[in-house]
């Protein structure tokens, strides 16, 4: 058995992830009541009252999340930090492919990738970005409602809806592979698990398994 | 017909009764305020306080003067209040007044920060929960809708604020601006004719507008149009294609599916 699977996520990782994961969600479908005029009879009444407030804890939850993730594990959280923001020309070559591989299947044209391929770092930069926005011009517009200039509360609203759009077209992505695309979407048990298996490993994140099995 | 209302700054004497009748009518309290040293008290517009008399002391041509402003909502045309609304608490009363229904607002605020002339206040209720409420001029929709006239035009002493047809009142603001013109105000000028599409309370202006701290030209933000105009159409741009993207992909790539299955079973 141990032969077959590589432990990829540890139990903070995953956790942080899923609170993450239900915090995004909420936080997504309340945003959306005022985005969208459509949804406007979700805005007013309890039904109004309860997305202000569930909006509210959702975001507590939301920025609580990674430092769980920090504490429960933090030479992964500095790691894949790093990770995230260095960027190898295999990494580069592999984004450039990656239309192709996810409509075609060309695997062997795949440069060799670590423990997160270019998608998976470009997804994790724009993350990164789009959660500083959210926690920067969220609290602006929490608790500087009425104390800030105009400008800046414009600003915040503007800004916090460019980083929801740029978070939830990835997400989408993001989803879509991990649980419908034929050719990624058994890497979902890393996040359940927190396995995958060897072969995956070898097909997907060479340069990482192999890391991993030089260690042991 | 649509209504407006004439605020006439050279007949008001500063009385201060359209203050009182609003807060009469509108059942507002006073707000607890300091001697700060001036007549204008409260110092500003607040949740409780929808129009309020500015006092300023002003040096014009060599002559001191004291001068007075009605600040309240003037209700545009193209109100930036009720584009940002997201619950459609402040709507355009079919009358043209831009009418506020406080059970419906939930307290986002976008009116205060995107109107042109900082009008809407908000009554923090709970800056935890992020509850609060808007609050500004309503026109007196409940009286105005069923034909009686603004609690503060009912109470003007002096006709400083006089309600009617607003076709009428520019008429009659066009010759009271001629008649201050031709006694030597040549700053008169009649505001709210056109301006933001023409506003429902027009001033008659006995000095130029941004004397009176108003826009001379007031326009809608440009973040207004960023926002609504560009990055709403944006956001649904952006999931709409990246939707039809994965559908496209799933197309092609599920057929991938197939063929790894028989790879595999060879």
């Amino acid at each position: 058995m141990e032969d077959r699977y590589v432990v990829r996520f540890s139990s903070s990782e995953r956790l942080a992830h899923w609170l993450q994961f239900v915090a995004f969600s909420a936080l997504l479908v309340t945003g959306l009541f005022i985005y969208m005029p459509a949804l406007q009879a979700f805005t007013v009444g309890r039904a109004g009252e309860a997305s202000r407030v569930l909006h509210r804890i959702s975001a507590v939850v939301f920025m609580i999340a990674p430092l769980i993730y920090l504490v429960g594990n933090p030479s992964a959280f500095f790691s894949s930090l790093r990770d995230a923001f260095s960027w190898s020309a295999d990494d580069r070559a592999w984004l450039s492919k990656a239309v192709a591989y996810y409509t075609n299947g060309e695997v062997s044209d795949m440069p060799p990738q670590g423990k997160y391929n270019g998608g998976q770092k470009l997804n994790a930069v724009v993350q990164i970005v789009a959660f500083v926005l959210f926690v920067v011009t969220g609290l602006i517009m929490w608790f500087g409602k009425g104390s800030v200039s105009p400008g800046l509360f414009a600003f915040s609203v503007i800004l916090h809806d460019l980083a929801v759009i740029a978070a939830v077209s990835l997400v989408m992505l993001h989803v879509y592979l991990v649980t419908i695309h034929p050719l990624t979407r058994e890497s979902i048990t890393a996040m359940f698990e927190g396995i995958v298996t060897r072969e995956y490993a070898q097909e997907h994140h060479a340069k990482w398994l192999a890391d991993v099995e030089g260690e042991s | 017909m649509a209504v407006g209302m004439l605020l006439d700054l050279d007949k008001c004497t500063a009385c201060r009764g359209c203050q009182a009748a609003c807060k009469e009518w509108n059942d507002l309290p006073a707000d607890s305020t300091r001697q700060t040293g001036t007549y204008q008290n409260p110092p500003d517009l607040s949740p409780t306080t929808l129009t309020l008399i500015e006092f300023q002391e002003k040096e014009v041509g060599g002559r001191l003067g004291w001068y007075f402003f009605n600040k309240r909502c003037v209700h545009c045309t193209q109100a930036a209040c009720v584009d940002v609304c997201p619950t459609a608490a402040l709507q355009h009363n079919a009358l043209g007044f831009v009418s506020f229904d406080r059970d419906a607002c939930n307290g986002c605020g976008y009116c205060a920060e995107f109107c042109p002339f900082q009008i809407p206040r908000m009554e923090m209720l709970d800056g935890f929960q992020g509850k609060a409420k808007a609050s500004k001029c309503t026109f007196c929709q409940d009286r105005v809708t069923n034909g009686i006239v603004p609690a503060c035009a009912k109470t003007c002493p002096t006709g400083a604020i006089t309600f009617g047809d607003r076709d009428a009142l520019v008429q009659t603001g066009k010759g009271r601006v001629a008649a201050l013109q031709s006694r030597g105000k040549t700053n008169a000028r009649l505001y709210g004719e056109t301006e933001l599409g023409g506003l429902r309370q027009m001033y008659v202006l006995p000095e130029t507008a941004s004397f009176y701290g108003l826009p001379e030209n007031p326009q809608l933000p440009a973040t207004l149009s960023l926002w609504q105009g560009g990055v709403r159409p944006l956001g649904y741009i952006a999931a709409g294609l990246t939707a039809l993207g994965l559908a496209f992909n799933w197309l092609t790539a599920r057929k991938l599916a197939v063929a790894r299955a028989t790879e595999k079973e060879e």
